[in-house]
């Protein structure tokens, strides 16, 4: 392993790892740690594999650094030039921190993705113990549709919990006085996120003007010199940057105000039931050319601009599930019809709230969950097949039954054809529990029959087979190469499973003496397979030749 | 279960009880048999509600003759829907127990705006303009020119309440708005005319305050009520205030122009009449000759026009001839417009009684009194001939008249106030005449005299004896209920001193001190690093609020709270800060946390509730006193001391104590709620601020919590906080404050019951 043959980042001498003194190396994928006069690199890591760095405290004698690996691992170098150990290390540290939080992401996260989810399911626990440790199908092959399945189907349980916003984040940058007239604003990696999460205008007018027109710099000196920041300066009139932000803000509001709150209970505009008319009451109705002016005062401005930021602060949180459901709302748009059928429930369940007493009511109330549905349509109809329908009119049913009440009305038993009196004996008999066409009846459940491990091990070999069988389906219609090859696989793997799993329980049932059959249908699905396999094969045969 | 209030078998839907509910029914009970009228205060969120409904509904059904309706008066939308559905869960209740379909019908009435179901009308926004175009589809003459011309519009669901509603009773049950709108979208019929006609044969109707207070709605709406019912009003602490309002009148120079505009439409509609149709005048003038009272047929969608003086005060006889012709009325009416705008031409502040005002009037251009206490009649009268339809246009002219009226029947209980300009504004010219009640009695008294028991009940009536006074009545029961707490799960604390030892306080001469604002400001810092989930903070004014805002962002103090929690503020639009509310709600429900900046006297300190987790705290800033500038005010306090011998500073401080227990209040709601109460500023320590709380405040209110600084607040909060975070069970409960029926039975239940109500 020498160094030329990867891009060296960053070469540091004198470092000491282990008492030994050696050099540093900071290369493109990982970091290494050579003693001197050797040839080789003792320590080597991966920026994968690194959780974390840390550094030893600034008053401290020995200037150090730790890496601290996924394993728990941590390696220690001791940064031991007498000048310039300080900037060694801090010019070490500064390289890592730009450098592992982008081989962070990559980590290991199918890994654990996997490994998350056998811990979590159970079934397809013992679905892999039974495919894979079995060595029915291999791993990959099992997990191919797995993962991105799982992905379609939660795309949130995958993903982290993002970090909400605190609400005093502006407050973090307070300015301090560098000394000579001049303000210094911090401003953290965390805190411009912050910014861009809480108010989109300005993420949008730094993508607007970032780097072209201005540099990061500008941008920000000019944030925070602008009436935007400041709301409650009275407003110079200059148009800078941020006045169109402040009009979007603006605007935002007002339709958070137009559209108005859902919970019913809060809306103080309906909260009157009769106000009185104009004119009436002692209470002077405060007219309106002055309220005018005083709105516009920088108190009420910084009023507002609590309320909008706190709101803005609380969305930041929640846009995530916004965006999805907004797709989802979009989607249902076509009718509208299913807002408005859920629009009661709300005032009703809120109605409920406010009026319930837990400590009054008896204990063993059930809470009900209420139904959460997207499309109540498919609920109450099913999935149904678009067809031109016949539909039986009201008209239709009146007069078919009608004509069978006219028909029960003319019915007359024609006494003579009926059967002997010993026939009709002999076939109630027959009908009878105990009779010749009533041994179904007296069957026993099965579940009483077969044992319960038996029972357990033909579950599993009902889900192993599913799966198999699905992987095996998903192959149709067969358009790709690959395709072909996972299905002549899978077939072979469905013989391998008859072959290792199948045919050793049934040879396990019969030695209990059990008379039912248990695996006739297992072994009809296994055929069905096997015949489409034949027919598919048969006719690539044809169209080869 | 079942109780045994005194003899009198009453359901009642839950399995347990706390004692001050059954102690609430006892009291309702003996006020019900003696016939006569009740105050009674109970503490906010131990039931109230539901012991009222039981317990009335008990004795509608043992005594169907005694008490034939009960009519439930409640301050708000949500809180009738509130009350609807308990009632809905009391009958479902007594459905399962007796397993017979009871044949009880309860309804709630609201305005046009909640029941209309007509798509265009009900898509309107305000309910002035659903009034307006509602009636625009409906009077009476309109429906008339429909049958000769069928391209009129009309409004079917009307149409089909004509036709049908009034032959088939609606079928006995439970209905709150919604569950009419869905009758009436079923059956084709108006929901709100079938919920008017209804409640005149239904057992128990919940509607608002206006109903039975407001004469100008109460005339059209609750005439035909019958005597021997039960009357509640809930939430009555601002009781007289209702009843003020709805008999107050304010003319600006605005209203003048407008009503001068107004009467130059009616002058040529009348020319126009008189070209085309003179017959029609001449009948109306011979029907006012006859003094005949219009048929009161077919009428009730002529709603808008009503007399707002009592039902007992208007005159039995015929319009005096002086305003009996469309031409001389509408004379008569523009010399009484240029007097009182020549009375607003003022460079100084006028104040005088109602005779005063119409001596002057007569001495000056000649207007008697008599043609005076018709105007509002003759207006109607004159309007409904000329068949106006947009009513919402005539609003100004029908506000000149009914002060014409008003003036001219009440010489006693009025004042009147005119003003050139805004105390705040002395340079801008804004006159505005106040005609101002002052005597809550005079609203409410035909309400005593015509119902049997008119029950008065709140969370918050401190002190009881006040209201019978102003309002000029006898009860037969006057109690106070306290709440019964196996754990003290509200913490009253009075901060008096910031940790500087500097006092706080609103008061005037201290309010814009520096040390104070940001003595305010630290508590509330100290408090939302302390207080789970949501604190309500309410200031005295909105200017006040305003202020401390603005000085508590220059301290930076704002920011150091947004470290802890996101902060939400009431401004003085109410969709906007509806938005702020529901955000705040949300913000709690998430766990983030917030705080609700809000305002005493505001719509939310007297509408919204904030149970459980959206208030575990509320913080009182200042003593919320009204502001004693205005000279209404002042007319009134005379008033009072004049009349009833209550002085100023006694009503004052029961009117400033009564908002801050309403304030302080909305934080708890049952015995499994919790939450502190911060009053913050030293002179609630004084006895007679003190001791105008309600009683079930004042009584967790111990010496040691009188006057402390913010940091012993912060410890007592911090502990008091703790120990509510402790699991509560029902075992904890039980026996003390919350009642199997065995437990309620026995002997030393019953006498430690009887404890809980104090008599006045």
């Amino acid at each position: 392993m020498s160094a030329s043959s990867e891009e060296v980042l960053l070469v540091v001498k004198k470092v000491r790892q282990k008492k030994q003194d050696g050099t540093l190396y900071l290369m493109a994928e990982r970091i290494a740690w050579g003693p001197d006069g050797k040839d080789r690199f003792t320590v080597s890591h991966l920026y994968a594999d690194i959780r974390c760095q840390k550094i030893s405290p600034d008053g401290k004698a020995k200037i150090q650094l730790q890496l601290v690996l996924h394993t728990g691992e941590s390696t220690t170098f001791h940064f031991a030039s007498e000048s310039n150990a300080l900037r060694d290390r801090d010019a070490t540290k500064e390289l890592l921190q730009q450098l592992l939080p982008k081989f962070k992401k990559k980590a290991n996260k199918e890994l654990e993705e996997k490994n998350r989810m056998l811990q979590e399911d159970p079934v397809l626990f013992q679905l892999y113990k039974d495919l894979v440790v079995s060595q029915v199908i291999s791993a990959e092959e099992f997990w191919a549709n797995r993962l991105s399945m799982n992905t379609l189907d939660h795309p949130l349980s995958g993903s982290k919990q993002e970090v909400g916003i605190s609400a005093a984040f502006l407050a973090d940058i307070r300015p301090q006085t560098d000394g000579c007239n001049g303000l210094r604003y911090n401003l953290t990696a965390d805190i411009i996120e912050s910014i861009f999460r809480t108010y989109p205008a300005v993420k949008q007018k730094y993508a607007e003007n970032v780097p072209h027109n201005l540099t990061e710099k500008e941008f920000w000196t000019r944030f925070f010199q602008s009436h935007y920041f400041h709301r409650d300066r009275i407003s110079t009139g200059l148009q800078d940057l941020f006045s169109e932000c402040a009009k979007q803000d603006e605007k935002g509001l007002k339709t958070m105000v137009v559209q108005g709150v859902k919970n019913p209970l809060v809306n103080l505009l309906s909260l009157e039931d009769k106000s009185l008319d104009e004119g009436y009451g002692a209470a002077v109705a405060p007219s309106t050319s002055n309220t005018n002016k005083v709105k516009e005062n920088s108190n009420s401005a910084i009023i507002k601009r609590f309320n909008h930021h706190s709101a803005m602060v609380l969305a930041a949180g929640l846009r995530k599930q916004d965006a999805d459901q907004a797709s989802e709302t979009s989607s249902v748009d076509g009718n509208s019809r299913d807002s408005d059928y859920f629009k009661p429930p709300i005032k009703k369940v809120k109605l409920q709230e406010a009026i319930e007493y837990e400590d009054l009511e008896r204990e063993n109330r059930q809470k009900t969950v209420t139904l959460n549905l997207k499309k109540s349509d498919r609920y109450f109809h099913g999935p149904v097949p678009v067809q031109s329908q016949n539909y039986t009119t009201s008209q239709d049913i009146i007069n078919s039954v009608n004509y069978i009440q006219q028909e029960m009305a003319n019915y007359k038993p024609s006494l003579i054809q009926v059967i002997s009196s010993s026939s009709a004996s002999s076939a109630i008999a027959a009908l009878s529990p105990g009779g010749v066409l009533m041994h179904a009846g007296v069957q026993q459940a099965i579940n009483q029959m077969v044992p319960l491990d038996v029972q357990a091990e033909l579950k599993h070999l009902y889900m192993a087979a599913g799966e198999l069988l699905r992987h095996f389906w998903s192959c149709f219609p067969v358009n790709t190469p690959f395709l072909e090859e996972k299905l002549v696989k899978m077939r072979s793997n469905l013989e391998r499973f008859q072959l290792t799993k199948l045919c050793p329980f049934q040879e396990k049932v019969q030695h209990q003496h059990l008379s039912i059959n248990l695996t006739g249908h297992l072994e009809e699905m296994l055929q069905m397979a096997y015949n489409k396999f034949h027919a598919w094969q048969n006719r690539h045969m044809l169209r080869k030749t | 279960m079942k109780l045994n209030i005194e003899g009198l078998l009453v359901y009642f839907p839950y399995d347990y009880i706390y004692p001050e509910q059954y102690s609430y029914m006892l009291e309702l009970k003996r006020t019900l048999d003696a016939k006569g009228h009740g105050v009674l205060e109970m503490p906010s969120g131990t039931g109230k509600t539901i012991s009222l409904l039981s317990l009335i509904v008990a004795y509608q059904r043992a005594f169907p003759l005694e008490v034939t309706k009960l009519i439930y008066c409640s301050r708000t939308v949500p809180e009738i829907e509130k009350v609807v559905e308990e009632l809905r869960k009391l009958m479902e209740f007594y459905a399962k127990e007796t397993g017979e379909e009871s044949s009880f019908l309860a309804l709630a009435l609201s305005s046009r705006k909640n029941l209309c179901v007509h798509p265009e009308v009900s898509s309107l926004r305000f309910g002035k303009e659903v009034d307006g175009k509602c009636h625009s589809l409906t009077a009476s003459y309109i429906r008339a020119q429909r049958h000769s011309n069928p391209s009129v519009p009309t409004c079917h669901f009307y149409e089909g309440f004509d036709a049908l509603g009034r032959q088939v009773p609606i079928p006995s049950g439970i209905y709150n708005l919604d569950d009419l709108k869905a009758f009436g979208r079923s059956k084709g019929w108006c929901p709100y005319y079938l919920a008017r006609y209804s409640i005149l044969h239904a057992n128990i109707v919940v509607y608002s305050y206006h109903y039975l207070l407001d004469p100008k709605i109460a005339d059209l709406v609750s005439k035909e009520l019958a005597k021997k019912s039960v009357v509640v009003f809930d939430e009555a602490h601002n009781i007289d205030n209702v009843c003020i309002d709805s008999m107050s009148v304010n003319i600006t120079r605005r209203t003048l122009d407008r009503s001068q505009a107004n009467m130059e439409t009616l002058q040529s509609t009348i020319q126009k009449i008189k070209e085309t149709d003179a017959a029609k005048l001449k009948e109306e003038y011979s029907r006012l000759v006859e003094g005949l009272k219009e048929a009161n047929v077919a009428r009730e969608t002529d709603v808008y026009l009503s007399n707002p003086v009592l039902p007992d005060e208007i005159l039995q006889e015929a319009v005096p001839g002086s305003i009996r012709t469309a031409e001389h009325f509408v004379g008569f009416m523009k010399r009484f417009l240029e007097y009182l705008k020549s009375r607003l031409r003022i460079q100084h502040v006028v104040q005088e009684s109602a005779p005063q005002f119409l001596k002057d009037i007569f001495e000056k251009v000649c207007i008697d009194r008599k043609p005076l206490r018709f105007c509002a009649e003759r207006l109607r009268s004159l309007l409904r001939t000329l068949e106006i339809a947009d009513i919402a246009d005539f609003s100004p002219i029908t506000l000149i008249s009914n002060f014409a009226t008003l003036v001219s029947t009440y010489s006693r209980g009025f004042t009147i106030i005119i003003e050139p300009f805004e105390d705040k504004t002395p340079t801008i010219a804004n006159p505005v005449l106040h005609f101002s009640c002052m005597d809550p009695s005079i609203a409410i008294k035909p309400v005593f005299e015509r119902f049997q028991s008119v029950i008065i009940t709140s969370g918050t009536l401190s002190p009881l004896d006040i209201y019978p006074r102003i309002l000029d009545f006898r009860p037969v029961t006057m109690a106070s209920f306290t709440m019964t707490l196996a754990r003290t799960c509200l913490c009253p604390l009075i901060v008096g001193r910031g940790n500087d030892q500097v006092a706080i306080s609103s008061k005037f001469e201290t309010r814009e001190d520096f040390a104070v604002i940001r003595n305010y400001g630290n508590l509330l810092l100290e408090l939302s690093a302390i207080v789970p989930d949501g604190i309500v903070a309410f200031f005295t004014s909105y200017v006040y609020m305003e202020n401390i805002v603005a000085s508590w962002y220059e301290q930076g103090i704002l920011e150091n709270i947004q470290r802890n929690k996101l902060i939400f503020i009431e401004t003085p639009d109410a969709a906007e800060t509806s938005m702020a509310l529901e955000k705040y709600q949300e913000a709690c429900e998430n766990g983030r946390g917030a705080i609700l900046l809000s305002v005493a006297r505001g719509k939310v300190s007297e509408g919204i509730d904030f149970v459980h987790h959206y208030g575990r705290a509320v913080v009182m800033f200042g003593v919320p006193y009204v502001y004693t500038q205005s000279r209404i005010l002042k007319a009134r306090l005379e008033y009072l001391r004049d009349q009833f011998q209550i002085r100023e500073n006694d009503f004052l401080t029961f009117d400033a104590m009564r908002h801050a227990a309403q304030c302080v209040g909305r934080a708890i709601r049952g015995k499994t709620d919790y939450g502190l109460m911060v009053f913050a500023d030293k002179r609630y320590a004084r006895a007679d601020k003190r001791g105008k709380l309600p009683r079930w405040i004042q009584e967790h209110i111990s010496d040691g919590s009188l006057n402390l600084t913010i940091d012993e607040t912060v410890q007592l909060s911090k502990h008091f906080l703790r120990q509510m975070a402790q699991p509560f069970r029902r075992e904890d409960q039980l026996g003390l404050s919350l009642l199997t029926l065995d437990q309620l039975q026995s002997e030393e239940m019953l006498e430690r019951i009887a404890q809980i109500a104090h008599q006045v």
